[in-house]
């Protein structure tokens, strides 16, 4: 028989005694089959031997176009002590003979962004210790801060792109040159597959990245197939998913009587082709679709949900209803099972809105002010649902700020170091790991690459990203990542 | 250590009694992924070769590395397993250590006594790798007088059958067999009429017509077109608003070469030829410059590496099945491809750019013109980049271009000197017609504006225009003179340059004096005006005053140069270089020439893909050395020969095939004997011998041409300019005329695992719910579902009957009894249904194009034929 889950690459995804059992189970949707495998059999492909996985779902943050690690997660007070020096004139000159500077690469040289910025650029903001761990976090984050002790941040990332093409790199772990590959939403649920079979099990929410910086291919699966692309849900649209109802005049008892003839003819085919398997799966993407068509809906009304939850999430507020109405139906789709829910925050269309060149202070403090309140809403939900310890919250941005200031009031892009965070999942709350120099310029103490974030989310998913390979094509070493084994429970 | 063996011994005791350890099928590709790249042919660290049993168990310099009394004291497990880095093979950075789970495969085929098959071929040297010899026709194994045997293909087939001892399905029924045919080879379902015709005597000879009938039909094109356009990464431009970042607008003329030329069966020898050298093969002809839509497509505005990356990485992997872009880095890790000869192939491009050439009646090139390759840059050096980082390539070895050596033929570079209009394209006589014409109708136009006034009273504006349409016209046709005379370098050239100099500072001169006479006349209705505002009037009567100073001052200057006189005008059109590097022509040459072992073999692989739907050869774009000699490889060899014989005409190897009995095998397995069917699923379950025809999903293009072809909506114009990809679903053209590119494509095609536009050698076929949503509720199904329901009605009254047509028009069989019956009770039943719409619950939103009939009855029946639309059997090619 020549029928495939999908590309030739991928038919190593089922071992040879494995296949006809995935098949049954509908190929497509399903990598179903291979998360039940994977539950049940500790020798499939890419699980860690021995190791109960500590989270189900993810839920992946992303600030479009470099949100400041300095006025955010990594306080520093040298840069306001040397406000207006330049770099050499501090006591840390050093920094910009650093060997690091070489991991930078660019795509196309861009005579406006992308430099050192020379002149020190003080701190927007306050800080202060939060929580009973005492971690620091801006004054941006009131609301946040109030879950200071569920946070792990990470203060020691670095990237190479120094322009928005780092938007693509954090998630496929490869510089825009390379090219397009998969992303960690679709690895998440290539290796696990889904816990619902009536919803997409890798969800998108927010107005994508742009075509500049990697556009649709930051949550598609490329190589692994169309199965594993993050499918976009529209929160406040009639419309959540495309396809997702029938043209207007349709009824729904009228629609239910065409599937049901369906079924009734494909079952006939079906005596008539025992072995077709691909038949068999035709059937369940059927019945799958039909449940689709009423689950999807029901997960974007919001109407459901108390009037306090709402207004927790800040849906009463102009500025964080938007963001508000993602956090909450990213809460709602982790609890009926959706595997990987990535939001994009700050779209405009082109580098995103925390690019903040000038006007820094104006700008992030907005931007901070629409997903501040959202954020925590979701992590305190997910707590008191008993969700947060099976789901793994993460906050990331492609890169981080430049110490120097840029048109006297901004911060031009900085691959060397900068923050994200991680929440839940079983990752260790009110820690910070890693650190940057004293201008915050490059990431000194336990340095990550992107992928490191990657290989510890898998790793937490019970998955090991060495294993996360499918015949024909290659994958670097640096595309794998090193778990984080520091900030685990 | 000690905790991974002690999971082995768990794993063991619970696992392996109940699977055993198949050499080829486990431990071989589990060497080669691991150490193939230092243990194999190409590289044999201390001494050890891993690519074969029996090299396997000759061990290394130091010994056998294999002890099958105590396999875990092997040295190739000790090697696996060691905790201490300095010894873990592979080593660190080489790769991921080995799993538990590929562990316990390598401890148990040891323990089972480490066996191969004896014949097991072991090559001496890269160059004996089956895919680097010269493919030849060796005898065909049969030769009885059975016609069913005339046919090399199943020649072949049936011996290899007979040698395993497998039993092929009957020929597929008549009904499966057309749509099949027709499906792969136009792309569109039969419609009934189609369907009678061939079922009135469905014998060989009529298939053999048949055949011949739909190779000659255009929509063949469009189907392998399409297929083609896969391969070689067919992509419309890309870029953010206006700005063009990725191929180029216009492409699409590529696009039309490509079904013409598949139309007329052009060598595919010639395509590739003009794909990567058109431009040097028939510089002046427009029609072959389309080919070099191939290169042109590689564009990449903000990097130059990119572009010619791609292009060097995906010439090789298209034509030549060689993943020459592993050697970019570092020596290739699996192949015999050095990196230098990476780069030695980037050089063959090095120099070529692209432009955009002009067409007849088409001046304005952004709205209509063709993109095409050509050499930019003649002395253009090409550098290794030391471990591929483009920071530090080795400026002290220039490198020359030049092809991989292992494939052995012969490359030699010669220059071409290029005709006129290929270096100075404003030479094509079109363009000064055109260009004198359009001068000419504005010199009537400012004339006829002056005449329409009475003598002396028309205003001085429009007498000025006049002056200076006719200066331009006098300039631009001196300039055209002039521009030619020096090109053909006349003895009158230097003469027409001062003429047309001082035609062209005329002209500059009453453009000015225009100006002049209309910022006077702005400042006038800026004192004049009605605006009440003191202060925004003077603001503009201000600004308009500024103006006119500044062309006073321009006034002035191109008065003062009217006195001057010098050869300094400005020629009519952009000049290109006289002469091609020839390197392109020499890579075409080298790729098609009829020795080279792999461009033959690589282009049958790809037809035969995409007519079974499983390929000869594995992995379609790597026939290196991690491709192992295919189950069919006399067959490939003897077609690939056959192929070159036959002036590489794809027609002859598409009859050869569609008339070959395996082609028409069923792959049903309702008429083969259990016993038999059984034995055969034992041997070759997967099909490797082809004793069935296997099912495939249709291809994104086929699923929606089908749904429109069926209903009678298809619109068959042929070619044009890319179509906005947002209108797939109202717009009736074929799918491959919709825009294909990063960002911009159809998200039913997408869906239904469209091209990857950046690469897509073997499609996808996936069966995901959101293919089932897309069928059942967009627009464009349920319009074709109405308007098909709609057609067959006009004719049939009888639901029986209606239920028929809808089967044959849709699925093109008939439908059983008991689905007949079905259908008919489900017709009843839903009119009942719909009879009493007040109670029903309205679920759509989108929008669609066709009202459903507002009779119950007609209703259903649209709810009918839109049920046999999403039946899998629609997108399904039996």
């Amino acid at each position: 028989m020549s029928i495939k889950t999908t590309s030739d690459q991928n038919k190593t995804i089922c071992d040879q005694h494995r296949r006809g059992f995935l098949q049954d189970l509908g190929l497509g949707f399903g990598s179903i089959a291979l998360s039940s495998l994977l539950r049940t059999d500790a020798s499939a492909r890419s699980a860690v031997p021995g190791f109960a996985p500590r989270a189900k779902n993810v839920i992946w943050l992303f600030m479009i176009g470099g949100a400041s690690h300095m006025e955010t997660f990594d306080p520093k007070p040298m840069l306001t002590k040397f406000a207006g020096k330049t770099i050499d004139e501090t006591p840390h000159g050093g920094v910009l003979k650093s060997p690091y500077l070489a991991n930078e690469r660019v795509v196309a040289f861009d005579p406006n962004n992308g430099f050192i910025r020379n002149e020190i650029y003080p701190l927007q903001i306050g800080y202060g210790h939060r929580g009973e761990s005492g971690i620091e976090i801006s004054d941006w984050f009131p609301h946040l801060s109030q879950c200071a002790d569920d946070l792990c941040l990470i203060r020691s990332m670095w990237t190479e792109d120094s322009n928005h093409g780092a938007q693509l790199q954090f998630h496929t772990g490869r510089h825009r040159v390379d090219g397009f590959f998969p992303t960690i939403g679709s690895w998440a649920t290539y290796g696990l597959g889904s816990l619902n079979e009536n919803l997409p099990q890798f969800v998108v929410m927010g107005t994508p990245v742009a075509d500049c910086c990697g556009g649709q291919e930051c949550h598609r699966a490329n190589y692994l197939g169309p199965q594993f692309d993050g499918v976009p849900l529209d929160v406040d649209s009639d419309t959540p998913l495309p396809y997702a109802a029938p043209p207007a005049g349709v009824f729904q008892e009228e629609q239910a009587g065409e599937f049901e003839l369906l079924r009734q003819l494909h079952q006939l085919s079906s005596n008539q082709f025992p072995d077709d398997e691909s038949l068999r799966a035709r059937i369940r993407s059927y019945e799958l679709a039909f449940r689709m068509q009423t689950a999807v809906p029901e997960v974007v009304r919001l109407n459901d949900e108390s009037e306090l939850t709402r207004r927790q999430y800040g849906l009463d507020q102009n500025e964080t209803k938007v963001f508000g109405q993602q956090m909450l139906t990213a809460r709602r789709l982790v609890e009926r099972g959706v595997r990987f829910v990535q939001v994009y925050h700050g779209s405009n269309g082109g580098a995103g809105h925390w690019d903040s060149h000038s006007g820094l202070k104006a700008n992030h403090s907005k931007l901070c002010r629409q997903t501040d309140q959202p954020i925590a809403a979701l992590l305190m939900d997910l707590k008191q649902r008993g969700l947060l310890d099976e789901t793994l919250v993460v906050w990331a941005t492609e890169f981080g700020r430049t110490p120097g200031a840029q048109s006297s009031d901004g911060r031009d892009h900085h691959p060397y170091g900068f923050s994200v965070w991680m929440a839940g999942g079983g990752v260790r709350g009110g820690i910070a790991h890693g650190a940057t120099d004293e201008l915050g310029f490059h990431a000194v103490e336990n340095r990550h690459y992107v992928t490191d974030i990657h290989a510890t989310l898998l790793y937490q998913l019970g998955l090991n990203s060495q294993e996360l390979v499918v015949e024909g094509r290659q994958r670097l070493e640096k595309d794998f990542g090193h778990v984080i084994h520091d900030i685990l429970c | 250590m000690s905790r991974i063996l002690l999971l082995i011994v768990v794993v063991f005791s619970s696992c392996f009694r109940s699977f055993a350890v198949d050499y080829l099928t486990e431990v071989k590709p589990l060497l080669e992924e691991k150490c193939g790249a230092c243990h194999g042919v190409l590289k044999q660290e201390s001494g050890l070769r891993l690519d074969a049993g029996s090299l396997v168990r000759l061990g290394s310099e130091d010994g056998s590395i294999l002890d099958v009394a105590h396999p875990l004291q092997s040295r190739l497990i000790k090697r696996v397993t060691t905790t201490d880095l300095s010894q873990r093979m592979p080593p660190e950075g080489q790769g991921a250590s080995l799993n538990d789970r590929q562990i316990n495969i390598l401890v148990k085929w040891i323990e089972l006594g480490a066996t191969s098959p004896v014949d097991e071929s072991v090559i001496t040297s890269p160059k004996q790798h089956w895919s680097y010899q010269r493919p030849v026709k060796r005898p065909l194994p049969i030769t009885e007088s059975n016609p069913a045997l005339h046919n090399p293909i199943d020649a072949w087939m049936l011996a290899k059958r007979r040698e395993t001892g497998l039993v092929s399905t009957p020929q597929a029924d008549p009904e499966t067999l057309l749509r099949r045919v027709y499906l792969d080879v136009i792309g569109l379902p039969p419609t009934i009429e189609q369907q009678d015709q061939w079922l009135e005597q469905p014998d060989p000879k009529n298939w053999s017509k048949l055949v011949d009938k739909l190779l000659d039909d255009p929509a063949y094109g469009e189907k392998w077109g399409r297929h083609w356009m896969d391969v070689w990464r067919y992509s419309d431009w890309d870029g953010y608003k206006e700005e063009v970042r990725g191929s180029q607008p216009h492409i699409w003329h590529w696009r039309d070469w490509i079904v013409q030329s598949l139309n007329e069966d052009k060598g595919y020898d010639e395509m590739v030829a003009e794909m990567l050298a058109g431009d040097e093969i028939a510089p002046e002809d427009i029609n072959t410059l389309r080919a070099t839509g191939f290169l042109v497509r590689n564009f990449h505005k903000s990097n130059r590496d990119i572009w010619l990356d791609a292009t060097v990485e995906h010439t090789a992997k298209a034509f030549l099945g060689m993943t020459i872009a592993c050697a970019r880095c570092h020596d290739h890790k699996y192949d015999p491809i050095s990196q230098q000869e990476y780069y030695s192939l980037r050089a063959v491009f090095e120099p070529h750019s692209v432009r955009t050439e002009r067409l007849p009646d088409h001046p304005d090139t952004s709205k209509q013109g063709l993109p095409r390759a050509y050499d930019a840059d003649l002395a253009a050096k090409t550098y290794l980049y030391v471990r591929g980082n483009e920071k530090n390539p080795d400026k002290n070895r220039p490198l020359e271009p030049n092809v991989p050596s292992i494939v052995g033929t012969t490359f030699q570079v010669d220059s071409i000197l290029l005709p006129t209009v290929a270096s100075h394209p404003f030479m094509r006589e079109h363009i000064q017609a055109e260009n004198v014409a359009r001068l000419r109708e504005e010199l009537k136009q400012a004339s006829a504006a002056v005449t329409s006034h009475t003598e002396g009273h028309s205003p001085p504006i429009a007498r000025q225009s006049l002056a200076v349409a006719k200066a331009n016209l006098k300039s631009a046709e001196l300039r055209w003179s002039a521009t030619k005379a020096r090109l053909l370098s006349e003895s009158n050239a230097s003469e027409l340059a001062v003429q047309a100099a001082n035609a062209e500072r005329s002209l500059q001169f009453q453009q000015s004096l225009l100006s002049v006479l209309k910022h006077r006349a702005a400042v006038t209705a800026a004192k004049e005006s009605a605006q009440t505002d003191e202060a925004k009037k003077k603001q503009a009567i201000d600004a308009a005053e500024k103006q006119l100073a500044e062309s006073d001052k321009q006034l002035v200057e191109a008065s003062v140069k009217l006195v001057e006189s010098d050869t300094n005008f400005t020629p009519v059109g952009d000049s290109y270089p006289t002469t091609s590097t020839g390197r392109r022509t020499a890579l075409a040459k080298w790729i098609v020439h009829p020795d080279n072992p792999l461009t033959a073999r690589v282009a049958i692989n790809h037809l035969w893909l995409r007519i079974f739907g499983e390929p000869l050869v594995e992995n379609v774009f790597d026939f290196g050395l991690r491709s192992s000699q295919p189950v069919q490889h006399e067959l490939l060899d003897w077609l690939a020969v056959e192929f070159v014989d036959n002036q590489w005409s794809m027609k002859h190897i598409h009859r050869l095939i569609l008339n070959s009995r395996t082609y028409q095998l069923s792959s049903s397995l309702e008429h083969i004997e259990t016993a038999v069917l059984q034995r055969n699923l034992s041997i070759d379950s997967t099909n490797h011998y082809y004793w069935r025809a296997n099912v495939r999903r249709l291809e994104a293009e086929g699923v929606r041409d089908s749904l429109l072809s069926v209903a009678g909506s298809l619109d068959r114009a042929m070619g044009g300019a890319d179509i906005d990809y947002q209108d797939g679903e109202t717009n009736n053209r074929r799918s491959l005329y919709f825009r294909h590119a990063y960002e911009k494509q159809m998200q039913l095609l997408v869906t239904f695992d469209a091209a990857n536009p950046t690469d897509c050698y073997r499609r996808s076929e996936s069966i995901i719910p959101q293919q089932s949503l897309a069928m059942a509720n967009s627009p464009l199904a349920m319009d074709q579902a109405r308007i098909l329901s709609q057609r067959i009605g006009k004719e049939i009254i009888d639901d029986n009957a209606f239920v028929n047509a809808a089967f044959r028009s849709i699925l093109c069989r008939r439908a059983s009894d008991i689905e007949l019956s079905t259908c008919l009770h489900f017709l009843k039943k839903q009119t009942n249904l719909l009879n009493d719409k007040s109670v029903l619950l309205s679920a759509g939103v989108a929008k669609a194009t066709v009202e459903p009939a507002a009779e119950s009855a007609l209703r259903a029946r649209e709810n009918l034929i839109h049920v046999l639309m999403n039946h899998n059997d629609f997108v399904t090619v039996r």
